[in-house]
């Protein structure tokens, strides 16, 4: 049968479902990333995908609060690259290769994902008060940068995992795999993989005779 | 056709082989009413149509009630969500687990399928010979040849020619490329002593008659709305309906063949899935090939005076011997050859593009610690998704910078491991469960075998074994995923010469009830190494002109169509 190869789908799906039950609100139309489909394009294998970014978004869910800590969490864990001021309304000036989290709207992701499923709002609810009440007296958000980091090399490096901050750890991975999850399924994060899915192929693609495949030690 | 009139013949099912039955008696000039328990598939609302994650509201991960129904594989936010069948339900043993993704919309799982299409041959057909376990098929390779031949012209299978008894050659469309990787794997291969070819896919590398050519788009298994490879509604059913000779009923549940006086098949009754209302249509033959499971779930459930235990099973077999394949990943991780290489099109094709086929107790039988044998496909490369990322510790730039990095290099195998027959592993009936149409639902009993598990274990050592040789970092393994997972379901029917000890004879057609036929893969005596649906069709095209011969002698002219 299909994908005798662990299909992608599948593994997208377990990702979902890792560590949450379902529960789910009424549906919200999604206003970022989500390309109207055109009925007129049937092969649309390199068709222009996200919106126009918008400026001032309102979270679904989070509170404003919480919405910046998600959006600076994110930036932390893909940055744009090398580092500049993200999140200003310039995302469309930005390679791919140097994009982060926010020019692919991952916080927005998140706040879509966490307004479908309850199970998910309370893993991040919690998740965000863990981790303001670890910065105290400050909040998170408050933290200067190289503050924020150490806080996070504890959450994020086996070799730093301290056990009373199991919680902390815990948020951090799931944090992390949504942030994943949304940048390396919007547009700009498949184009800073070069995702190959992106192109059309008029023919079974080769390696081509350019010395590539010898230089790895190998032949045809 | 006016009510009370009699079609030449009813075939449940419109799958690889229903399709093929369908097709080659309308082709002759029968007249054909075909019954489909759910509705035809419109591509252009149905499959995923070139849509890109960031075209769909949950990313391709799906609302969370989509996933707490979904069946897993590919029951996902790119199809439609009635694709994949959520309404009929079906038993399991205590201790049974089965995954059962089950297409009941017309062309059944051909239009998502894995493409996979190897010939068996008297490596597979003659095993008990052989090793002395279970028996011999009814048909040798030479018989089933020239029906893979026109099979193989009908729909495309791109591979090459690889010289290997064990594995007969085909009529073949070019290849599809290898990839680095396949070309780093099969040197890791070639030292372990393994071989490492281009899988056979029914995949159109060239255009084939009317069928387009792939464009790669690597969507296969969310549906090709354009026909590029194998599937009935695209390749079988077109030239049924063009002779105008096809009836076909959809969202008909076929609920249980009727029978005449004499036990013979006499027509279907099934329940429209939306009114629930029973209809019963008749004909002088009924073809089964609801697939594995559901075609002896329909027979089991047809008893009467004449069959007190299901139609056709005098053997007490129907339902029995059930086989599958078993499907994991037995090893996987990167190869760090290609760490920080441009990207490159590992999966546009979407397919096994190769495999590792049998190579085990090949000379000797009993060579290894089990019988017979498994094959492997490989997977990896640049994916839609970096699925990876939890391999990496960290956060920030050098995170996001390896999450690239490693983007070419990871690598996997899985085995497609048979089972044998087994006395443990069947289906019957739910003495007290019905579905919502009041039909007695399946039960299905299933384990893996011991020969099976050691054929995981082995292979487990073996990836692990070639990864290492191709320079590969080996991360682990997976665990085998449940029964039912692979879809490659066979025996319920076993087709044999004995009576006693067979429900069909070698032309599928019943021993007890000589106007009714089963065409799909129940009729295989047991799994092999390789996938099925090939086989499927060259059985059912064999059996679909054994019945126009049948027609052609004037035999099912005088069924009496009579409740019995």
């Amino acid at each position: 049968m299909a994908g005798q190869a662990p299909s992608r789908r599948q593994l997208l799906q377990a990702l979902a479902c890792a560590s949450l039950a379902s529960g789910a609100p009424g549906f919200l139309r999604w206003s970022y990333a989500f390309a109207e489909a055109d009925p007129k394009q049937t092969h649309r294998h390199a068709a222009p995908s996200a919106k126009p970014h918008i400026a001032h978004y309102t979270p679904r869910f989070f509170t404003a609060e919480e919405y910046r800590t998600v959006v600076q969490l994110a930036e932390l864990i893909l940055p744009r690259t090398p580092a500049g001021p993200a999140g200003n309304g310039a995302r469309s000036a930005v390679p791919a290769s140097e994009a982060g989290a926010t020019d692919a709207g991952v916080a927005e992701f998140i706040d879509f994902m966490a307004s479908r499923e309850g199970a998910l709002q309370t893993v991040f609810r919690q998740g965000l008060v863990w981790l303001d009440a670890a910065s105290s007296p400050h909040t998170f958000f408050a933290l200067a940068p190289a503050e924020q980091t150490s806080l996070l090399d504890r959450l994020a490096y086996k070799r730093n995992f301290r056990p009373e901050e199991h919680p902390g750890q815990e948020f951090f991975a799931i944090m992390r795999r949504y942030t994943v999850m949304g940048f390396y399924t919007s547009r700009i994060g498949l184009e800073a993989l070069e995702y190959p899915g992106l192109r059309f192929y008029a023919e079974s693609p080769s390696v081509p005779e350019d010395g590539s495949l010898e230089r790895l030690g190998v032949g045809r | 056709m006016t009510p009370g009139e009699v079609y030449d013949v009813i075939v449940i099912g419109t799958g690889a082989g229903g399709g093929m039955v369908i097709s080659t008696l309308c082709e002759a000039g029968l007249r054909v009413c075909a019954l489909n328990a759910s509705r035809e598939l419109d591509p252009t609302k149905d499959f995923r149509e070139h849509k890109m994650s960031y075209d769909l509201p949950f990313r391709g991960f799906g609302s969370p009630l989509r996933r707490a129904q979904s069946i897993g594989y590919m029951d996902s936010e790119y199809v439609s969500a009635d694709v994949w069948e959520h309404d009929i339900a079906y038993s399991t043993a205590p201790g049974t687990k089965w995954t059962w993704p089950r297409c009941y919309a017309v062309g059944g799982k051909t239009n998502f399928w894995g493409r996979s299409s190897a010939r068996m041959g008297d490596i597979d057909f003659k095993a008990a010979s052989r090793d002395g376990i279970d028996v011999d098929w009814p048909v040798s390779y030479s018989e089933i040849a020239p029906f893979y031949n026109r099979v193989e012209q009908r729909i495309g299978v791109a591979s090459t020619r690889q010289n290997r008894p064990s594995n007969p050659d085909g009529e073949y469309l070019p290849p599809i490329s290898f990839r680095y990787l396949d070309y780093l794997l099969e040197a890791g291969a070639r030292k372990a002593g393994v071989p490492y070819l281009p899988d056979r896919i029914a995949q159109l590398t060239r255009s084939l008659g009317s069928h387009p050519a792939c464009h790669y788009c690597g969507n296969c298994t969310s549906g090709c709305d354009v026909g590029a490879f194998f599937s009935s509604p695209y390749f079988l059913l077109p030239e049924a309906r063009a002779s105008g000779h096809l009836t076909l009923k959809t969202n008909a549940v076929a609920r249980e063949i009727l029978v005449n006086d004499q036990g013979l098949a006499s027509g279907v009754a099934y329940v429209d899935r939306h009114t629930h209302q029973e209809v019963d249509v008749f004909a002088r033959a009924v073809v089964v090939a609801a697939s594995c499971v559901s075609t002896a779930h329909i027979m089991l459930n047809s008893r009467s005076r004449h069959w007190p235990t299901g139609i056709a099973n005098s053997s007490g077999q129907l339902g029995r011997n059930l086989c599958d394949h078993l499907y994991g990943t037995s090893a996987r991780g990167y190869l760090p050859q290609l760490l920080g290489k441009p990207s490159f099109p590992d999966n546009v094709s979407n397919a096994t593009v190769a495999w590792l086929p049998r190579w085990q107790n090949l000379d000797n039988p009993r060579q290894e610690s089990f019988l017979r044998g498994y094959s492997f496909y490989p997977g990896g490369g640049c994916d839609d998704f970096p699925g990876y990322y939890d391999d990496i510790e960290g956060f920030g730039a050098s995170y996001k910078a390896e999450i690239k990095r490693r983007y070419p290099t990871p690598v996997n195998f899985t085995v497609q491991a048979p089972t044998q027959r087994s006395e443990n592993n069947f289906v019957d009936i739910d003495p007290e469960k019905k579905d919502i149409f009041g039909i007695p639902q399946v039960r299905v009993h299933f384990q893996w075998d011991e020969n099976t598990l050691k054929m995981w274990e082995h292979s487990k050592q073996t990836a692990q074994h070639i990864l290492e040789q191709a320079g590969g970092e080996y991360q682990g393994h997976g665990e085998p995923e449940s029964p039912g997972y692979s879809l490659h379901e066979t025996g319920t029917c076993r087709m044999g010469n004995d009576p006693l000890h067979f429900v069909t004879n070698r032309f599928g057609q019943a021993h007890d009830v000589a106007n009714l036929f089963v065409a799909d893969a129940s009729v295989l005596l047991n799994c092999t190494d390789k996938t099925t649906t090939l086989s499927v069709l060259a059985f059912a095209l064999r059996t679909s002109e054994y019945i126009v011969e049948q027609f052609k002698q004037g035999r099912f002219t005088t069924a009496e169509v009579k409740h019995a």
